[in-house]
């Protein structure tokens, strides 16, 4: 039995809109199990990035019960939510949001720095880019690189310190459809080998042939939740590993 | 190998090349002017240190206790011999005199003028008040010479004598007995106050002790190498000198003078550091519109996990790396103004005339600059902390950035 990493009870969150009250998420049971690989589905404005915000420690539930790896959302300082994201919670933006002024080697190296890692950052953010078939690309920076490279750069970016959990947002939403079929294989290919649990938005109907287990959310409420049985983790593309400007 | 963090910091100030060389330009522009402010207050201070101290104030005197809150002039030191040698055995002196005072009326026929006379040792006087070493007329004073008297060119004219002219002392000595003697006058000097000069009759220790009928001299004059070790001097002398006695450093010898200086000093700084203030708002409205363009950036790094402290860090780096390039510029631009200043000087003629006097000190009229190397440690930390303080508020700023929201509305 696979442990829960991410644990929701009646979890609502309210935002103030010009003082009208908006009622993102109302009342969310949900629980994620470790290696998971679950997509959140939905119409726009169903509340799917607000329960990555709140399962990404980013932001803190108006009411009800969020367990993220052991640590109750909700009661926990801005610090102490800092230091979750930064050891045990990785993100992959819509919009990549690589630093501009870094290079990919460098982006990735960051996030180490962040978590005091010593001089062998480099060395491991090389590693990842190049099991990521990014170590060609390491010295660009990202306006050098194309939409398809900086999300794999991204991705790079949000496993190097290996985290329990990965979190993306719309991740192939700036994509092209073969970008975000490397984008997916990539993602599941790590989570088979280094047992990382995936959550990730999407509207994406193809993106969504890839999870495992699929929650549909709908007016902040999940209105369904499927488990693929007896799915299997999809074999690493041909592609990956190689040079990127051959299969981005 | 430098950290990434560094390398983001420094990067981060190229980002926006116009910007940032308009706010280094204006950092630039800012320290050079505080540099040239703080050269001609530093310049200004030493002259009016020096003018002070050889107006006849010395850096450091040995007054009898006393003294001080009554200035009378008939008080003598306990052991002015001792007092002279303790002084003279101090490290960093360059010249010790002593003097002794009289109240006297000095009189040419029908024309009588108030003086103090000042009994003087004629071999150190001249190393310790400077209108003696260049004489309007005549010769100095020669040790052991009696009878004789160096006077103000405007005591002069107002008791219409002339050199080799001999004019009548009266002082009154102890028990109120009157004495009186003859004086002739063998040097006048001019020290471009006519209100000081109006009042120099100088004669030798011996005629003051005679006129005066109290023997000894009144105070020990000391002047330091350096003007501004007089605290630390005074603090060696004092408890060297005889009880009844004591050390005065040339600010207490001459308050209004010091107080003068103070205020002087102070509007100065005041104008340094608003313009300094000025600087700072300009940067810091720079550094704001740096950060408010990188919300969503500083989201992604608060989603990352850097704390709010390290973001503070991380404004700081760029606004140290903006500082430390302003100053550069700071000092390219404030070293030739500064340099001027320290040769040619800032000539206050025009206003004051070719010198003016404040509280018994002829000050001269052009103020000269310091030039040390002070000037890069200095230009250095205005800059620097002066962008760094600019930068307080915008890191604050991007610390409290909450990334959800940043994320929110950027997406």
């Amino acid at each position: 039995m696979t442990e829960t990493i991410v644990a929701a009870r009646g979890l609502t969150k309210i935002f103030d809109a010009d003082g009208q009250p908006v009622h993102a998420l109302r009342g969310v049971d949900l629980e994620i199990r470790e290696g998971e690989f679950l997509a959140l589905v939905g119409p726009s404005g169903s509340g799917k990035t607000t329960f990555l915000n709140l399962v990404g420690a980013l932001d803190v539930p108006t009411s009800g019960e969020l367990t993220v790896l052991g640590s109750q959302v909700g009661e926990l300082s801005k610090r102490a939510r800092a230091l979750l994201r930064q050891h045990s919670i990785g993100f992959v933006f819509q919009a990549y949001n690589l630093i501009p002024v870094l290079t990919a080697l460098e982006n990735v190296e960051f996030v180490l720095e962040l978590q005091g890692m010593g001089p062998e950052r480099r060395a491991r953010a090389l590693a990842v880019l190049e099991e990521l078939g990014l170590a060609d690309l390491a010295h660009r920076r990202p306006s050098r690189l194309s939409g398809g490279q900086q999300q794999r750069v991204a991705v790079a970016r949000a496993v190097a310190a290996r985290p329990r959990l990965v979190l993306a947002d719309e991740p192939t939403a700036n994509l092209d459809g073969e970008n975000a079929e490397i984008l997916m294989h990539l993602m599941r290919d790590l989570r088979e080998r280094h047992g990382m649990t995936f959550v990730f938005s999407t509207h994406d109907a193809r993106v969504v042939a890839h999870a495992v287990r699929v929650v549909t959310l709908v007016d902040g409420r999940v209105a369904r939740d499927e488990q693929k049985p007896g799915e299997a983790p999809h074999p690493i593309l041909p592609g990956i590993g190689k040079p990127p400007e051959q299969v981005a | 190998m430098a950290w990434v963090a560094g390398r983001y910091a420094l990067r981060s100030v190229g980002r926006n090349l116009r910007r940032t060389a308009l706010s280094v330009v204006g950092i630039g522009i800012g320290c050079a002017l505080a540099l040239f402010m703080e050269s001609l207050n530093r310049g200004r201070d030493e002259l009016f240190a020096r003018m002070g101290a050889y107006s006849g104030a010395g850096h450091l005197r040995v007054v009898p206790e006393g003294w001080r809150a009554r200035r009378d002039p008939r008080l003598r030191l306990a052991d002015g011999r001792g007092a002279r040698e303790a002084a003279a055995s101090l490290p960093g002196v360059a010249a010790v005199t002593v003097r002794a005072r009289a109240q006297a009326l000095l009189a040419m026929g029908t024309h009588v003028l108030p003086v103090e006379i000042v009994g003087v040792d004629p071999q150190n006087e001249p190393r310790t008040y400077r209108f003696v070493q260049k004489m309007q007329g005549g010769r100095y004073l020669r040790p052991g010479e009696r009878g004789s008297a160096v006077i103000g060119k405007a005591a002069a004219e107002r008791l219409l004598v002339d050199l080799e002219d001999e004019v009548v002392a009266t002082a009154v000595g102890p028990g109120g007995r009157i004495e009186s003697m003859m004086l002739r006058i063998v040097g006048i000097v001019a020290t471009g106050s006519e209100e000081i000069d109006a009042g120099i009759c100088q004669v030798t220790l011996q005629d003051v002790e005679r006129l005066s009928g109290l023997s000894g001299p009144g105070e020990v004059t000391v002047i330091l190498e350096d003007w501004r070790a007089a605290d630390a001097a005074r603090a060696l002398l004092a408890p060297r000198v005889a009880r009844g006695d004591e050390v005065l450093t040339w600010g207490e010898i001459a308050p209004e003078f010091q107080g003068h200086l103070e205020q002087d000093k102070a509007t100065s700084r005041f104008v340094s550091a608003l313009i300094l203030l000025i600087v700072l708002l300009g940067v810091a409205s720079a550094q704001l519109a740096a950060v408010l363009e990188r919300r969503r950036e500083f989201a992604v790094l608060s989603a990352l996990g850097m704390s709010a402290g390290r973001m503070v860090r991380l404004v700081f780096q760029e606004a140290l790396a903006l500082g430390v390039a302003g100053g550069a510029l700071g000092l390219a631009l404030g070293l030739p103004l500064v340099w001027r200043l320290a040769r040619a000087g800032l000539d206050f003629r025009k206003y004051m005339g070719s010198s003016y006097a404040f509280q018994g000190v002829v000050i001269e009229p052009v103020i000269y600059g310091d030039l040390g190397v002070w000037i890069v440690p200095y230009v250095l930390v205005v800059a620097v902390g002066a962008t760094v303080a600019a930068s307080l508020y915008p890191a604050l700023f991007a610390a409290r950035t909450d990334p959800a929201t940043a994320l929110r509305v950027a997406q």
